[in-house]
């Protein structure tokens, strides 16, 4: 059974970039459009990873980051931010905040994918 | 819906940029370039005002038109991506299922090759069977010619004991009474060598007819063994033509699948760069988000610059750092600040990663 991933960026190009990504390596994808949006679809599925963007309207990703990680279903599921961002203070707070990788964009496929890979859950 | 390559647009839309900026810069200076007259700055600055909450909101709009337009060509361009990596998967799948499954043509072939391998053997067997039947008729031959000679046997014996009884008769005629009852066994002998050479020639008459009708069906065999062999080899030929023509066609299916997936790893690859091309659409659009942001500020600027004259601070040109200063606090890509500082900028995909 393929692992899901939820997407979660304010961008629908940029969703559609990485579902490409993502369903190419045999991943099913959800999407999201913001941290809020993420937080009503979690609802009643099973999410192996979370790729989320930084900045977004509604709910920002480390904030989105803080809340999932509130949740006991999803307290363990990998979060990847995948953002502009690469400012060391900025990575300093999605670590703080639970992120397990950060990952800039543009990115190359295989480097998402290999991070993917390497902390999705079984 | 036009499409654009996000790299053309990016360059548009800094080109765009720019032009704004010297707009901006040129708007500036004139409010700088205050008027001769102290009575006429309040009107002026009311028109300045006027003329920022006028402009400002337009190229707003433009920027966030060009932005969301940007958005939907970008995000049409990556769904026509998507689906184009949809049907070569599809069309892997069925290749890889063709090449893979159960019912492979190449299993296929091989199954049908040994299928009609096993009838041709069948049907060499049955026909090596026929010829060993045709061998045995044939001697049957043989045993008629000898049961001919058997009876010209026959026939010769009765012939020489008819002889025999013949000189017994005159013996016995010789002797006169006394050879009497001699001449009755010799007739009676006569008449048995009449009879033997009588069964004689029935035997030798009817192995004749028998000779007759075994030569007849060995011939008719050996007619319908030599049309057997021949549709024997006329069927191996079209086997084996059937054969050959099902094995080019499945070796060309082969290649055509192969060629598929090589064409289909290449284009895959293609999808890879373009998927990072199209992340700087994502780029382009934060960087118009922060300078539209900053631009929407420039009213309340000059408002406050305003304000400070009519408070009587005196007449002061607007402090562009206010605004710079709020801009550079926007900016999430080190590209910006670059930019920024009127430095070169380049960006491109990254490798990294950062693990915690």
């Amino acid at each position: 059974m393929a692992k899901t991933i939820m997407v979660v960026d304010d961008s629908a190009s940029l969703r559609q970039v990485v579902g490409i990504a993502l369903k190419g390596a045999g991943y099913d994808v959800v999407e999201a459009m913001d941290g809020m949006d993420a937080l009503s679809k979690l609802k009643g599925q099973k999410i192996n990873l979370v790729v989320c963007d930084v900045n977004m309207p509604n709910m920002d990703g480390i904030t989105f980051v803080k809340e999932i990680k509130q949740l006991p279903n999803y307290k363990f599921t990998p979060v990847i931010m995948l953002t502009t961002e690469s400012q060391e203070a900025k990575k300093k707070e999605g670590q703080a905040a639970g992120a397990k990788a950060w990952v800039v964009k543009p990115f190359k496929p295989e480097v998402l994918l290999g991070a993917v890979a390497k902390l999705v859950l079984p | 819906m036009a499409l654009f390559w996000p790299g053309a647009g990016w360059l548009g839309i800094l080109g765009a940029l720019a032009f704004i900026a010297v707009g901006v810069a040129a708007w500036l200076q004139l409010g700088v370039a205050a008027p001769a007259g102290r009575d006429d700055v309040p009107a002026y600055l009311e028109q300045r005002q006027a003329f920022s909450e006028a402009v400002m909101p337009v190229w707003c709009r433009q920027i966030e038109a060009s932005r969301s337009q940007m958005e939907d060509a970008v995000a049409e361009l990556a769904g026509r991506f998507s689906g184009i990596v949809d049907k070569l998967d599809t069309a892997l799948h069925l290749s890889s299922a063709t090449d893979h499954g159960e019912a492979s043509l190449s299993q296929v072939f091989s199954h049908s090759e040994t299928q009609l391998g096993e009838v041709v053997a069948t049907m060499k067997a049955a026909l090596e069977s026929k010829h060993a039947m045709l061998a045995r008729i044939r001697e049957l031959e043989q045993f008629t010619r000898e049961l001919r000679d058997m009876a010209e046997g026959v026939a010769s014996i009765a012939a020489q004991t008819n002889l025999l009884a013949l000189n017994a008769a005159i013996e016995a005629a010789r002797a006169g009474p006394a050879g009497r009852g001699f001449a009755v066994v010799a007739q009676e002998v006569r008449h048995l060598s009449n009879r033997s050479a009588e069964t004689g020639r029935s035997i030798s008459d009817r192995v004749n007819k028998i000779s007759s009708a075994i030569v007849s069906a060995c011939h008719a065999a050996t007619e319908s063994s030599a049309a057997e062999d021949e549709a024997m080899r006329s069927s191996e030929g079209t086997i084996d033509n059937v054969l050959r023509e099902f094995r080019n066609l499945t070796d060309a299916m082969a290649q055509s699948s192969e060629l598929l997936k090589q064409e289909s790893v290449a284009i895959k690859g293609e999808v890879g760069e373009a998927l990072v091309q199209l992340q700087f659409q994502d780029r382009v659009s934060q960087m118009l988000g922060h300078v539209h942001h900053n631009m929407e500020m420039l009213p309340v600027v000059m408002d406050e610059n305003r304000r400070n004259y009519e408070a009587g601070a005196g007449l002061q040109a607007p402090d562009a750092q206010v605004l710079l200063g709020e801009l550079e606090k926007t900016y999430a890509m080190a590209e910006e600040h670059a930019i920024h500082r009127g430095e070169m900028a380049t960006a491109k995909a990254s490798d990294e990663v950062t693990f915690f």
